[in-house]
């Protein structure tokens, strides 16, 4: 058994709650209302288009499609972490596409081969959703850990150059700027897996439950989804802040302030 | 003790440090234009002159953490290059203005260089550092204090401390007593004075009294540098 359709006319319905929360923007007249329909529109326009593609791609389940898809996947990943980072698109545009494929690849090889042991490793309909959660987490995990670093050492410089003048080597200089950064970008992973399942049913589980499975087959997924989760951030974060070092410093070993917008 | 410009260590060894026809430009403004110095083996020479006249840039430039527009550094007689300065740095010894220490204890701070691999052969320094310590009048129960717990001059002093231990042959100093009264001025002074063997470049406002360890003092003061040999 599926999940059960709502039809086009029971999600226009469903539009209809929408009129409550600017009901009570109205009421408090809280500038948010151009926003809200804007956003409301956007997500529409969106959901519709990778609905239909979606569609498109499970019907034919071309192994070539599915993997275009999740390179587009990481490319907007990729500029959406650089925006909400300002860091330098040019610098980093390419160490961090392969931070996000290996964050990505990595635990979800594991999920379909392993976990899953599908006959088919490219099955859109399982990949491209296990993909998408791991590599929003990716995405979120690399704008905490990038910008901790860069921020950090920036900050820090002195106690930085000291270590330099020390005698570290360069991994040895950046050492503790990458262990604060790591820590940050991993610890709302931590806090989630330690409170899941107390505070709300988590995404996947639900979709599985909505999808008919028991609540056991449910949070089987759901342990497995969030210990590659896990596994894809600390992953992503780790070779995101490496791949980018290059790029970031002076053959000196001093940090190029071009690389902050 | 009056500037001079003759070296006076006199030894057949290549100079610790040379500078030849150094420019420094930040943005539009050149800090420094054709500025020359050496430091012979075992000299100890004081940079001196007004904020803005360039000191710690060279300080900076020596270290590979600033690249001139042009001229040429050698440490120890080796040109420093992109290449040389993970190297080179290993000879020298840093003493910063205001060293940053982070959230850790004193000793901590202290300890953290021999941790990194090019100083795994010094971990046994780490036994002279209550006779250092006392040295530059500190206490030993400061090593068990955080960094918001000292006070600029303090952390001057542990800066020293740090820089001794590693027992480098080159000592860069950076204003190291601009936070200190007289008598633990002239405690690091004294301390100073005792190396032997070290070659030492200090940068200082101060070109007065206590400097008497210092074999030339370098004034970078407006009209007498910033260019030509020093």
């Amino acid at each position: 058994m599926g999940a059960l359709d709502i039809g086009y006319a029971g999600l226009a319905a469903g539009y209809l709650l929408l009129l409550l929360p600017l009901g009570i923007m109205l009421w408090l007249r809280i500038p948010l209302m151009g926003a809200t329909l804007i956003a409301v529109v956007r997500m529409t326009v969106q959901l519709l288009l990778v609905g239909f593609y979606l569609q498109f791609l499970f019907a034919f389940a071309d192994w070539r499609l599915t993997a275009l898809w999740l390179v587009i996947m990481i490319v907007v990943a990729d500029l959406s972490i650089l925006r909400g980072t300002r860091l330098c698109v040019r610098c980093f545009v390419g160490p961090l596409f392969l931070a996000l494929a290996a964050g990505t690849a990595l635990p979800l090889v594991f999920f379909v081969a392993l976990l899953l042991r599908l006959p088919n490793w490219m099955d859109p309909q399982y990949v491209i959703p296990i993909a998408g959660m791991i590599l929003g987490n990716c995405l979120r995990a690399d704008i905490i850990g990038i910008r901790s670093f860069y921020d950090s050492i920036r900050k820090s410089n002195r106690a930085y150059l000291h270590r330099l003048a020390a005698g570290a080597s360069h991994s040895e200089a950046v050492r503790p700027f990458l262990r604060d950064a790591v820590s940050a970008a991993l610890a709302p992973t931590v806090a989630t897996m330690a409170t899941i399942g107390l505070v709300s049913l988590p995404g996947m589980m639900t979709g599985v439950i909505l999808g008919g499975s028991s609540p056991l087959v449910a949070i089987q997924y759901q342990i497995a989804i969030m210990i590659a989760i896990f596994c894809g951030t600390a992953v992503t974060v780790v070779a995101a802040i490496t791949l980018t070092l290059r790029s970031a410093f002076s053959p000196y070993g001093t940090l190029d302030p071009a690389i902050f917008r | 003790m009056m500037p001079s410009n003759y070296n006076t260590a006199g030894t057949d060894a290549p100079p610790a440090i040379d500078v030849e026809a150094l420019a420094l430009v930040f943005g539009d403004r050149a800090v420094l234009t054709d500025f020359s110095m050496t430091v012979a083996s075992g000299e100890k020479v004081v940079l001196a002159g007004p904020s803005g006249s360039g000191k710690s840039s060279i300080l900076a430039c020596l270290l590979g953490f600033l690249v001139p527009a042009a001229g040429r550094i050698a440490i120890r007689g080796e040109p420093l290059t992109a290449q040389s300065v993970w190297r080179l740095r290993r000879e020298i010894a840093l003493v910063q203005q205001e060293p940053d220490l982070g959230d850790r204890s004193a000793g901590e701070w202290l300890e953290e260089p021999f941790h990194f691999h090019a100083n795994a052969s010094r971990r046994d320094h780490l036994s002279r550092l209550p006779d250092v310590l006392r040295h530059v009048r500190l206490p030993p129960g400061i090593l068990a204090q955080k960094s918001g717990d000292l006070s600029g001059g303090e952390k001057q002093r542990l800066a020293l401390v740090g820089a001794l231990l590693l027992d480098r042959p080159i000592l860069l100093l950076d204003e190291p007593t601009s936070a200190l009264d007289a008598d633990s001025r002239d405690a690091v002074y004294a301390c100073l004075a005792g190396l032997r063997g070290k070659s030492l470049l200090m940068i200082s406002h101060d070109t007065g009294r206590g400097l008497d360890f210092a074999d030339r003092v370098v004034s970078l003061s407006p009209g007498e540098a910033p260019h030509g040999r020093a």
